[in-house]
């Protein structure tokens, strides 16, 4: 479990210090330290149970005694703060005692099923009980047993969660599932029932424990009471070796352990890694359980290559030696430019650089994008979104941030650990928080207040909230007058009409914003999945000008995906700024003159037949990408594609040679996360059959097309760390913007507006081949707002026919909590929802029709 | 309406001088605001709110020496002073009236039969801390005290005592009568403020304490039923006279519950310091040993109390003077045993209360109460075995002292002291396999 650190404790100044003694050693640590993080800091150990440095204390398994001069009772370190004078004895004779008499008491009902049970060799209490236990029990009287009614046996298991395995009679009551779930998740579907020594743990009736943070009450038991399928009866810990890495499903670069055992290439489950910085020790659930994708017995192992309209079994030689003539000839033929690339932003540094080599040096073309799921991207690199996009951002300080405010996000579906912090500001500090987005989302609860807006009216919030603060003379009037020009919009009543937010409402982040010293302030993939990404970002940095947010906050539009960021800074778009480009000319003696083209302008350009030839590496556009028939028509039009990736997907499908790549395991590779940290993930277990990472990829194909394209590793790192170091934070323009609402009415029938989404424990589109995900959601659904499904009497689990002005699915429904707007939502994850087929790439916001499908 | 049918010394008090708190409580109308009012009642609280500060009336309860009755004895007036006077949060006063330590019936009496008092009490205190939302948190069980309470509180709306605005003097008062779900636990200070919030009744780690951060995390402060009571008596008759009663440190008069083989068990309100002896065999209130048996031993303030030896009774019933003897005034619960009384029985009786009423949040009681009881049981049923009391003594030194909340030691003093009395009975059981007293009373 992750130390308590200093950051933790309150800020040191002279008169904040506290001077005291322990163990004949004296320290000094700030006010308001408790004993026990005293004691931490000079390696002193105090054993605990019930104790977890995120939490509050509570002291309930008081096996933290120690002993305080002039206190005639021994005292819990957990929850006692530190005195001036302090003297603090940790391993008197009666501490010693008494932490004997509290392993006792925890002994006398805990069963001895340690050779059984999955915690042997890494319980607390199995550490503890040898280390300050005694080796004989004077308990006489049979264990209590938990037994269900109708069991026969006394062998408690039960299932509480799709994942979540309880025994009871191994629980030792130290509370801290239950502590974690409310406290650092929000949850209360875990409690506990009865009282005194037949208390118990246990799932709220009628629930599941199966909320997105759920894996980590596993985690956290300092028993073997918590088990998950995931881990449970495979392996002991012991014959289990830990390789260091990074969550690659989501862009905060969450530190992760996998635990794998060599002799069987395999890993087992991962833990966390507790970074302080980033995450704290918390993994949301698709980070612990997404691992086994790499297990997976659907995983490409061998290249595949179309014979006669069939994709067949080859080698890499011969699979290569296609490549190689057939991209070839195209480049001779018509030139590069007639081949693109679209690389994903899951892959690390190394695999992107080697892609961009190879399309800017190889092909000498500058078709090349990592953004696969986004519709009408920027041109420029400069533009107002992707200024917002490079600000610089701290995870970590958001926990002492006065104002936060997320705009556009389903934070926990789409920034789970950032939700976390936030819920950790909320739990530890003062902020004022504020939720923006067009539904309401599970994430605003720990909201001071939740803005819910028309869908498709971004700019006029910020517009509104903007006008509120000059009306009210919350902001410099001068700037007011020089905003106004360049806002059409009139007055905060006029943007809260268009865009269904209380001006009361405005007014009030208005008033927050104008007044915070330490502001955090961020967007998500509702904004940047929207067409009109730039207009909000234009508003956006308007009003950070207007408020003069400079030096007094971050703002950011947060990277999605596990290396984004790096893709960003090292140039895998088509107009990378003009540092990176000069960069690269130095670093190659040469860069492609030829015109840039973005994912849509390729995918237009593929329509046409302009571009002939094209790779894939690690994405799925045809299942991901905002208009499934705009791309598939494109994609099918092409003389060549070749796709690399995990498994057979929808895009694989049409490709010409499939090759297999290596998963994040199974290679070092490093990572940039959402602050610009860059991380790394060593090598777990070697790659399954014969799949190569992106890098090596990449590599063998330029040497393919030409011998002396070949790229070595170390030049490739060597370029990148070069890229890296150039400062991609680009300055905002030095007036307000132009932004002129823009407006995005319904569309005749179809006019309930449709967010593509996250399921709660998956993400992109691999997860659904991890089986503890499945457990979760394994089918696509439908999300539909309570009043909307009884005035159509669709009922839970009712099939729903869901239609466009392009397409038609059949999903079943769930009824969400949301009673504000009418908004649908569903999750992109599952490759048989089919839901890109709904999208159009034109639309700022999808509106679709629902109705019952009558059995 | 029903009544409980308790006996009280309700006509020595209304002819007293000095004792107060039952004057009325015989009277079957009392509990009306008219009847209520036409005894003087609200007089107190008017005049708090026409020319008391709120300082004045913390100082004149502090100089009274009142001390809590509810089983700590800590000074109420004091307790009202840790209010954190800068804090912008509202404070919250709540009324303990969740009376479950076995033997104690007072606070039910007073809610009953004298439940203006008891609000006008509280309102008192309220104003004291500034605070403008009180609660009253009933044990589950007691539903006709809910409902007397209820009705008071509803009256006392009507008439104005309680509201916005009371009596023009633009202090406003809210209140909320609030039961608990049964659980002996919630008596506790902090495991009532999870109850009130909605949480499980378990108690809170302490500092910080309740009134600097209680309910809903704001500075709460939480008194017990008769000690609020008494507040009214305070401010109308002074300080100097509720000063004058009682000890040199235990001031005032006290309700005492007096149980078990007397012939005339009951409710009493003396002086503080009164004789336990008189208690006992004076006619008045106890009036001597059901069927004139030897005594055996007193438990003075419920049943978290050490025992008391026939020797021991000649005692003032005050906080010191009990503890010189080695025992807590309590609640004021006094339990009598004749020599009928097996003491392993009677001890099995009172862990199984607290094995049943542990919260189970930490774990010397959790477990230990538990172990306890099997123990108990176990040699109570003559299957006691050599080392058995040994055991038991060292599994409540684990627990004395060790535990969040008194619970703990609450359930393992009584035994200490049983074992520490009449260890040879205890080790009769043991060897014999046997009551060494011939017969077991069934209390019922």
């Amino acid at each position: 479990m992750a130390e308590a650190t200093k950051k933790d404790m309150p800020t040191e100044t002279a008169e904040n210090m506290v001077t005291l003694t322990i163990n004949g050693r004296e320290t000094t640590v700030p006010k308001g330290t408790t004993v026990l993080q005293a004691a931490k800091e000079l390696g002193v150990h105090i054993p605990t149970f019930c104790w977890h440095p995120k939490l509050k204390p509570v002291g309930a398994c008081r096996m933290c005694y120690v002993e305080v001069e002039k206190m005639p009772k021994l005292q819990v370190s957990c929850a006692l703060e530190v005195m001036d004078g302090m003297v603090v004895h940790t391993d008197s004779d009666t501490v010693k005692q008494g932490r004997k008499a509290i392993i006792e008491f925890i002994l006398l009902n805990h069963p001895l099923d340690c050779p059984t049970c999955d915690k042997g060799g890494e319980c607390d209490l199995q550490n503890l009980t040898f280390a300050h236990g005694v080796d004989d029990s004077r308990f006489e009287f049979q264990k209590y047993r938990f037994v269900d009614e109708g069991m026969t046996t006394t062998f408690d298991d039960r299932r509480i969660g799709p994942e979540i395995i309880l025994n009871r009679n191994r629980c030792i009551l130290c509370y801290k599932c239950v502590r974690a779930n409310k406290e650092a998740f929000g949850e209360y579907d875990l409690g506990v029932y009865e009282r005194g020594s037949i208390a118990e743990i246990n799932a709220a009736p009628g629930e599941q424990v199966d909320n997105p943070f759920s894996g980590n009450l596993v985690e956290i038991c300092p028993v073997g009471a918590l088990t998950n399928s995931d881990w449970r009866y495979k392996i002991r810990v012991w014959l289990t070796s830990t390789t260091p890495s990074i969550c690659n499903y989501t862009s905060s670069g969450i530190n992760t352990l996998f635990f794998k055992e060599n002799h069987h290439n395999k890993i087992y489950r991962v833990t966390s890694r507790p970074s302080d910085d980033i995450d704290d020790g918390w993994l949301p659930d698709v980070t612990r359980y997404g691992y086994q994708i790499v297990n997976s017995p659907d995983r490409l192992t061998t290249p595949l290559v179309k014979k006669e309209g069939k994709q067949v079994e080859a080698t890499w030689e011969e699979a290569l030696e296609i490549i190689g003539k057939r991209f070839g000839e195209i480049k001779e033929r018509l030139g590069g430019v007639c081949v693109g690339a679209l690389v994903s932003p899951g892959l690390d540094n190394a695999s992107l650089h080697a892609a961009s080599r190879l399309m800017r040096v190889g092909f000498k073309s500058n078709n090349i994008d990592f953004r696969g799921d986004y519709r009408y991207l920027p041109e420029s690199s400069e533009s107002p979104f992707m200024r917002l996009c490079s600000r610089p951002f701290k995870i970590a300080d958001i926990d002492d941030s006065d104002v936060i405010v997320t705009f556009g996000s389903d934070l926990i579906r789409e920034h789970a650990n950032e939700y976390l912090r936030i819920r950790k500001a909320f739990n530890f500090g003062n902020a004022r928080i504020f939720a923006v987005n067009p539904y309401q989302t599970k994430s605003a609860d720990v909201s001071s207040l939740e803005l819910v807006y028309l869908p498709g009216t971004e700019e006029s919030v910020v517009n509104g909230i903007c006008l509120a603060a000059i009306e009210d003379n919350l902001v410099d009037a001068k700037r007011g007058e020089k905003f106004k020009l360049k806002t059409p919009t009139k007055s905060s009543a006029e943007a809260a009409k268009v865009s269904g937010v209380d001006r009361e409402s405005l007014r009030t982040v208005a008033e927050a914003l104008a007044e915070g010293k330490k502001i955090t302030f961020f967007t998500g993939e509702i904004i940047t999945r929207s067409r009109q990404r730039d207009l909000i970002a234009s508003a956006l940095i308007n009003l950070h000008r207007l408020f003069g947010l400079k030096g007094r906050a971050q703002m950011s539009a947060l990277a999605r995906y596990a290396n984004s960021k790096g893709a960003e800074k090292l140039g895998l778009l088509p107009n990378p700024r003009t540092v990176v480009v000069d960069k690269l000319r130095g670093l190659w003696g040469e860069y492609p003159e030829s015109p840039a083209r973005n994912t849509d302008a390729m995918m237009a350009l593929i329509k046409k037949e302009e571009i002939k030839g094209f790779l894939i590496l690690g994405s799925n556009p045809v299942m991901l990408y905002p208009d499934r028939e705009f791309v598939k028509e494109g994609i099918e039009k092409l003389d060549f594609l070749v796709v690399a990736d995990l498994f057979e997907t929808e895009t694989t499908e049409l490709a010409d040679v499939v090759l297999p790549l290596a998963s994040w395991a199974e290679y070092e590779g490093y990572y940039v996360n959402l602050e610009g940290r860059t991380q790394k993930a060593a090598r777990a277990v070697k790659p399954i059959g014969q799949a190569k990472p992106g890098y090596e990829i990449a590599s063998l194909i330029g040497e393919a097309l030409d011998p002396e394209m070949f790229q070595n590793e170390q030049q490739i790192h060597s370029e990148v760390r070069q890229l890296l170091e150039l400062d991609s934070v680009i300055a905002y323009p030095d007036d307000f913007l132009e932004v002129k609402a823009d407006t995005d009415g319904s569309q005749g029938d179809y006019n309930l507006p449709l967010y593509i989404i996250d399921d709660w424990h998956h993400s992109g589109h691999l997860t659904e081949k991890a089986p503890s995900l499945a457990n979760f959601a394994s089918e696509p659904y439908i999300e539909i707002p309570p009043q909307l499904a009884s005035e159509l009497k669709i009922a839970h689990g009712d099939s729903v026919r869901v239609e466009s002005e392009v397409g038609k699915v059949i999903l079943p429904a769930r009824i969400s909590e949301h009673t504000q707007n009418n908004v649908v939502l569903v999750p992109r994850n599952f490759s048989s929802s089919n839901v890109t087929s709904l999208l159009m790439r034109k639309k700022r916001v999808d509106r679709v029709k629902i109705s019952k499908v009558d059995e | 309406m029903f009544y409980s049918p308790v006996i009280t010394n309700a006509a020595e008090v209304a002819s007293h001088k000095d004792l107060h708190l039952f004057k009325y409580v015989e009277d079957p109308k009392q509990h009306e605001i008219g009847t209520y009012q036409a005894h003087g009642g609200y007089k107190a609280w008017k005049k708090v709110l026409n020319g008391m500060t709120a300082d004045q009336v913390t100082e004149e309860v502090k100089k009274s020496g009142l001390r809590g009755r509810g089983g700590a004895g800590f000074p109420t007036g004091m307790k009202w002073g840790f209010v954190p006077k800068a804090s912008p949060k509202p404070r919250y006063l709540c009324c303990n009236a969740d009376e479950s330590e076995p033997g104690t019936c007072k606070d039910r009496v007073l809610m009953e039969r004298d439940p203006h008092g008891v609000i006008e009490g509280m309102a008192i205190a309220a104003y004291a801390i500034g605070c403008h939302l009180m609660f009253i948190y009933i044990r589950g069980e007691f539903n006709h005290c809910r409902e007397r309470m209820e009705q008071a509180m509803n009256e006392a709306y009507q008439h104005g005592h309680l509201g916005k605005n009371i009596h023009g003097s633009g202090y406003d008062l809210e209140m909320i009568v609030h039961t608990g779900g049964g659980a002996y636990i919630c008596g506790e200070e902090t495991a009532l403020l999870n109850s009130v919030e909605g949480e499980r009744g378990m108690s809170r780690m302490r500092p910080p304490f309740p009134a600097i951060e209680g309910l809903y995390a704001c500075p709460t402060i939480v008194n017990n039923v008769e000690s609020l009571a008494s507040v009214p008596h305070i401010i109308n008759r002074g300080a100097d006279w509720y000063g004058s009663l009682g000890t040199e440190k235990s001031k005032g008069t006290k309700i005492f519950s007096l149980s078990g083989h007397v012939k005339r068990p009951g409710n009493y309100e003396v002086e503080m310091g009164f004789n336990l002896k008189k208690l006992i065999y004076d006619p008045a209130y106890g009036n001597g040993m059901l069927e004139d048996k030897k005594l055996k031993g007193v438990i003075p303030g419920g049943a978290s109390t050490p025992f008391l030896t026939p020797d021991m009774i000649d005692v003032g019933l005050d906080y010191e003077s009990l503890q010189t003897v080695g025992s807590m005034l309590g609640s004021g619960a006094v339990i009598v045993f004749n020599e009928d009384a097996c003491i392993v029985w009677v001890i099995k009786k009172l862990i199984h209360f607290f094995r049943h009423e542990s919260c189970g949040k930490c774990t010397p009681c959790r477990e230990g109460t538990s172990w306890l009881e099997q123990m108990i049981n176990r040699i109570e049923s003559g299957e006691g075995q050599p080392g058995d009391i040994e055991k038991i003594e060292d599994v409540c030194g684990n627990i004395l002292g060790r535990t969040i909340c008194p619970l703990g030691d609450a359930a393992v003093m009584p035994i200490q002291s049983a074992i520490k009395h009449w260890r040879d009975e205890w080790q009769y059981h043991i060897d014999q396999k046997q009551c060494m007293v011939k017969t077991n009373f069934d209390f019922k």
